[in-house]
């Protein structure tokens, strides 16, 4: 590893495939899949993809990588600029404090710690929208979005873990 | 984090991020979109095939009863529209056709839970300006609200901050529909004691100038006591190809700066 470079630039292209795939997945938020332009029913990929790559290879995914990977899915996604860096920032924070709690632990107890995580940010992101709009958002989207997100997490989970055993 | 908690705080009481830098992003994402929205579409069209083969025979059924019905009413709106003509050539009525600025496929939807809005691949380069109305066969969308070069966005009817003003086709009463973020608008600020049934066509009112007047926007799907919801009609969950329509009853803001600097110059 080169001195003083992040692991995720030093790493070449298998250092920069965390980042890769995350901003992928933010690509495909973007797809006219399923229900269509209701969109509720797309779960939030980003977030999935932070949290797994966050607990599997920290360094990989750092502070700037999450900032920017959530600039970026704010101007795509048309929503007030700062709430996706905000929320990605915060999964990265609460990833750091608690990893030690359950890493090593059984997929069913990752799945249960995300699902509680989701709930948090997206309580937080419904606060966010609350004040920029200076109006009560409605709570039944956002719910049916942390659903959808939580009972996400296991497949797409997998793929990127059978994407990280190929490629790392 | 105190880059977001600025950014947020210009959203909420500053003068937010220009529109032209997400219009440029929305620009750099939409080819990447063409792309994979093909496959996207060929799978989902290849599923419909398959659920609806056993059905095949039932809806050919359907569909000659529709054609026969269909065939009758075009003869009586074709022979309706000549009269109209005529009756307007006679006292010298303007005609009131909407020109169309542009077809667009949508290639990408928006907002995730926050907003209603779709990326269209038609932009400024297409004679698409921010505010024009968006529609589809079967009535309005929405509107533009960015514009880049190739591609736009149009916050859609269901959106929470859409408003537009609507008249009761049947009894002319007027009201304001509302976006939820959910499927269906809430009709407001209705006159009271005002006759609503299900089923009564929601059409815009041409108030505002926003939209041209008398485009279907919604039917009437519950009435209670406190509140009417709509049910938007154009197909918002299946939609493909758009209408984006060159009407603009009140200037664009940057036009007005632009003529404003066009004449004086220097000053």
């Amino acid at each position: 590893m080169a001195k003083g470079l992040s692991p995720m630039v030093s790493g070449g292209a298998v250092g920069l495939l965390p980042l890769f795939t995350t901003l992928f997945l933010a690509i495909v938020m973007l797809l006219p899949i399923g229900s269509g332009v209701a969109n509720v029913t797309m779960p939030h990929l980003v977030l999935i993809s932070v949290f797994y790559w966050l607990s599997s290879r920290p360094l990989l995914m750092p502070y700037g990588a999450c900032a920017g990977v959530g600039f970026v899915l704010d101007l795509w996604l048309g929503v007030p600029l700062g709430l996706n860096m905000v929320l990605l920032l915060s999964a990265r924070l609460f990833v750091l404090t608690q990893l030690k709690h359950y890493k090593g632990r059984n997929k069913l107890v990752q799945w249960a710690v995300f699902a509680v995580m989701a709930l948090g940010l997206y309580a937080l992101s419904w606060a966010m929208m609350s004040v920029v709009n200076a109006r009560i958002w409605p709570i039944k989207p956002l719910a049916l979005q942390w659903l959808v997100t939580a009972f996400s997490y296991a497949p797409v989970a997998f793929f990127l873990g059978r994407l990280r055993r190929w490629a790392m | 984090m105190v880059s977001a908690g600025i950014f947020l705080f210009l959203e909420a009481f500053g003068p937010g991020i220009p529109s032209q830098i997400r219009a440029v992003a929305n620009d750099v994402v939409a080819p990447v979109l063409y792309v994979l929205e093909r496959p996207v579409r060929a799978v989902q069209a290849g599923l419909e095939r398959l659920a609806g083969a056993g059905d095949i025979y039932l809806e050919n059924q359907n569909l000659r009863a529709r054609n026969e019905r269909l065939r009758q009413w075009r003869d009586a709106a074709l022979q309706l529209g000549r009269e109209n003509d005529r009756l307007r050539q006679i006292l010298k009525v303007p005609k009131r056709e909407v020109p169309l600025a542009a077809t667009a496929h949508v290639i990408g939807v928006g907002g995730g839970t926050f907003e209603r809005s779709i990326l269209v691949d038609a932009g400024s380069s297409d004679n698409v300006r921010r505010g024009f109305p968006v529609m589809d066969e079967s009535g309005l969308l929405g509107r533009v609200i960015q514009v880049g070069r190739w591609s736009s966005r149009v916050l859609l009817v269901t959106d929470l901050n859409s408003r537009i003003p609507v008249r009761i086709e049947r009894s002319g009463a007027l009201a304001i529909a509302e976006g939820q973020n959910e499927r269906f608008l809430r009709l407001r600020f209705l006159p009271r004691d005002t006759d609503v049934q299900v089923g009564d066509r929601i059409v815009t009112s041409g108030h505002g100038g926003a939209f041209p007047p008398n485009v279907l926007v919604a039917r009437v799907s519950e009435v209670e006591a406190d509140y009417i919801y709509l049910e938007p009609a154009g197909f918002l969950g299946t939609l493909d190809y758009v209408r984006i329509m060159a009407y603009r009853a009140v200037p664009d803001e940057s036009d007005v700066l632009l003529s404003d600097k066009e004449a004086k110059p220097g000053g």
